[in-house]
């Protein structure tokens, strides 16, 4: 080995033994840079995302769309814009909006995106048609458990399981009541979630009442659940907070052809220059360590 | 945008949560006592939210209230039963704690049978069933075929009753391949997964504390 | 008694809710009903008392022995007490509130305002935490030491960049290649593994069931 051959396997041997809080400082730069300066990009909808807002899109008038928050605060990041954009989809479309909880943790996920979403669209309306108001245009049931109490109640009768809403009104009282009985006068359950539960509504719903499952997952579960999707047990699915992004923009779309006067601030497209950077950053830093990895591989050899 | 006002209600609550991001954060430098006391706080606050749920949500409206309105008393002796969990902490009867146990779990195994042996196993073999439905589009009859041979190949990967050699050998390392790209897959998606879940708590560091984002 | 009954129970009780489902008559399935409403879901409710019973039993017991780092565990003690009865005694609806105000002035201590900047925070922060790591685990671990691996790395490489809008820009068909890659060699080779873990809980399930599988009752009171 030569003296240059020595000294440069000794540069890749540092690089490769350098301390992670570098790694970890680039990262955060990485990360942080193009949030403060984004550069526009406009996702473009894979087909799961885009079967899934058409399903929604185009399902009957009468039927409502249930969301169910199966995810709990730790992956919010990800999950929360579907649940944001889904009740935006809803609201602008008047279609009916039921949405429950399989995860206790998941309840106030859920109330913060409904008071959202709600003055959102009231800020906006001028009559009472254009306003979203609960427990006529959307109920929330709340939590219950356990799961399979929910998803197989529902199919019987909702009030039953759920007497009261998250709010604590019988459910029995609600104007909505009587248009969403059970899974007959839904048109599909959106189940958004870290784990996987929505299996667990495939099995349970689907299998006994023939009921639709579209599915919002982390992207760390999202490749597993190809499969469903493959079978149709899926109608469709949004992946990660690049599916919550392609969702966002199917929705800009449709609302800027109607005309729609509202502009709806959509975090998860916001996130996608980040999200680009860091995921170059990533390849850049197993490119380096395999060179590293090679190159003092040889100089020991 | 401005930085948040830690003198308004809504604003302190911002600096509260700000503070706290840090804290856990603090972590990537070293493990310190604000992490620490992060931690600590939120298992106590987990708890106690969980508790506020169990009790309105589940034992005021499907127990107190219809017991103490007189109505499904057969409810009393189904509490006594979920009451069995207090054994757990006391040691010489926490064997009772297996009768809730027993009926949760029975319930849930005996419900689980049927229906996923349906979903994931009935429902899955039909989709990778190949019949001329599948050649409606040539391109997805093609693709179809392919899920089918890698699904066989994966499977063989996983056939340890008898010595891989013969035929089983290359149809096992096809296996091999498609493992090694379907976790490639899983992989790619993680990490999408882990950095979209910083870009979340950039957003409110940068965004409702700093104001530097809108 | 004390490990033949339980058994008994999981094997009746089991034996039950599948034959509700592939027995559609009426009064099966209004037994059903009742039983996933009423029993079920009560029982559930007082499982809450191992998650929460542990936690306290962990931190006292740590108190007592001034184990490791024990001053923290007031803090969940303290928190945990101060949530529930905020919680209990302030209701769920701030517009409805219990007995316990919630709000003095304008400030809000209700369950939702810890839970939306104590717990939200908390929770997410951790997770993201994940993200450092695994950047520091790929530069010192992903090597491309053979085929497999490589393999295992362009899927991922593919997969990490068709993710990402900008790619439609600089490489146009890379985001319907990774697409390509999740819905055809991805979906075999996670239906070939779905398979097999599908009939391993299906097996586990079934000796839960016939009291193979005994593991559940635990220790003591043979």
């Amino acid at each position: 080995m030569t003296a240059s051959d020595k000294t440069r396997s000794g540069f890749w041997d540092r690089l490769q033994r350098i301390d992670r809080r570098w790694v970890f400082l680039v990262i955060w730069l990485v990360v942080m840079l193009p949030l403060i300066f984004p550069f526009g990009i406009k996702p473009k909808a894979m087909p799961p995302v885009s079967r899934l807002f058409s399903y929604i899109d185009t399902m009957p008038e009468e039927k409502a769309l249930a969301i169910s928050i199966d995810y709990t605060p730790d992956t919010q990041a990800e999950l929360h814009p579907m649940t944001i954009a889904l009740l935006r989809h809803a609201f602008a479309t008047g279609r009916r909006v039921g949405m429950l909880s399989t995860q206790v943790y998941g309840l106030g996920l859920g109330e913060e995106a409904l008071r959202q979403v709600a003055s959102e669209f009231n800020e906006k309306a001028t009559t009472h048609e254009d306003s979203v108001i609960n427990g006529e245009d959307y109920v929330f049931w709340g939590w219950s458990t356990p799961f399979l109490t929910v998803m197989l109640g529902m199919g019987e009768r909702i009030t039953n399981v759920f007497p009261v809403d998250y709010y604590g009104v019988t459910t029995e009282s609600l104007p909505i009541t009587p248009h969403i009985k059970n899974f007959n006068d839904i048109g599909i359950v959106v189940s958004i979630a870290g784990s996987s539960t929505p299996l667990s509504w495939v099995a349970y719903a689907q299998t006994q009442f023939g009921i639709r499952i579209g599915c919002g997952t982390t992207a760390v579960s999202a490749a597993d659940y190809y499969t469903y999707l493959n079978s149709g047990q899926f109608t469709g699915m949004l992946a990660g907070m690049r599916g919550a992004a392609e969702y966002e923009q199917l929705l800009a779309d449709k609302l800027a052809a109607a005309g729609s006067p509202l502009s709806l601030r959509r975090k998860a497209t916001e996130a996608m220059s980040s999200q680009t950077a860091a995921h170059l950053a990533i390849i850049v830093f197993i490119v380096i360590g395999n060179i590293g990895y090679f190159v003092t591989r040889r100089g020991k050899q | 945008m401005n930085i948040a006002n830690p003198l308004t209600p809504e604003g302190i609550w911002v600096w509260v949560a700000a503070i706290l991001t840090m804290a856990v954060f603090s972590f990537l430098y070293r493990e310190n006592p604000f992490y620490r006391f992060a931690e600590h706080l939120f298992v106590g606050i987990a708890n106690g939210y969980a508790i506020t749920f169990y009790w309105h949500r589940i034992l005021v409206p499907y127990l107190f209230s219809p017991v103490s309105q007189g109505q499904k008393l057969y409810l009393i002796p189904i509490a006594m039963i979920g009451a069995l969990y207090f054994t757990r902490f006391i040691p010489k009867v926490s064997w009772l704690v297996r009768f809730p146990i027993a009926i949760a779990l029975g319930y849930g195994a005996g419900a689980s049978i049927p229906r996923s042996v349906d979903a994931t196993i009935i429902q899955q073999l039909k989709a990778t069933i190949v019949t001329r439905a599948s050649f409606a589009d040539w391109q997805q009859g093609v693709w179809a075929v392919i899920i089918l041979l890698g699904v066989i190949c994966t499977i063989s990967y996983f056939f340890f009753s008898s010595e891989r050699k013969g035929l089983l050998k290359p149809i096992s390392y096809v296996g091999v391949v498609f493992i090694m790209v379907g976790f490639g897959a899983s992989f790619g998606y993680t990490v999408m997964a882990r950095i979209s879940l910083f870009i979340g708590r950039l957003q409110f560091l940068l965004g409702d504390w700093l104001g530097l984002i809108r | 008694m004390k490990r033949q009954l339980p058994l008994l129970i999981v094997l009746v009780v089991g034996i039950f809710a599948a034959a509700a489902f592939l027995i559609p008559h009426p009064i099966v399935r209004s037994v059903d009903e009742v039983f996933r409403n009423d029993v079920l879901r009560i029982i559930a409710a007082f499982s809450l008392v191992l998650g929460v019973g542990s936690i306290l039993r962990h931190h006292f017991i740590k108190i007592k022995r001034k184990a490791a780092h024990w001053p923290f565990s007031y803090i969940t003690i303290v928190a945990l007490f101060i949530s529930a009865i905020i919680g209990l005694l302030g209701g769920i609806d701030p517009n409805r509130p219990g007995i316990l105000p919630t709000q003095v002035g304008g400030f809000s201590f209700h369950i939702q305002t810890l839970f939306s900047n104590i717990m939200v925070p908390l929770a997410a922060t951790m997770f993201a935490l994940l993200a450092f790591f695994m950047a520091s685990a790929a530069y010192r671990a992903f090597r491309a030491r053979n085929f497999e691996a490589t393999l295992l790395l362009a899927a991922a490489f593919i997969l990490m960049l068709g993710a990402v809008p900008l790619t439609r820009i600089v490489i146009p068909p890379l985001p319907d290649f990774a697409e390509w890659i999740l819905a055809v060699p991805n979906t075999a080779a996670k239906r070939g593994i779905g398979f097999g873990v599908s009939l391993g809980i299906f097996a586990t399930s079934l000796k839960i069931l016939l009291g193979i599988e005994r593991g559940w009752l635990g220790g003591g009171g043979s």
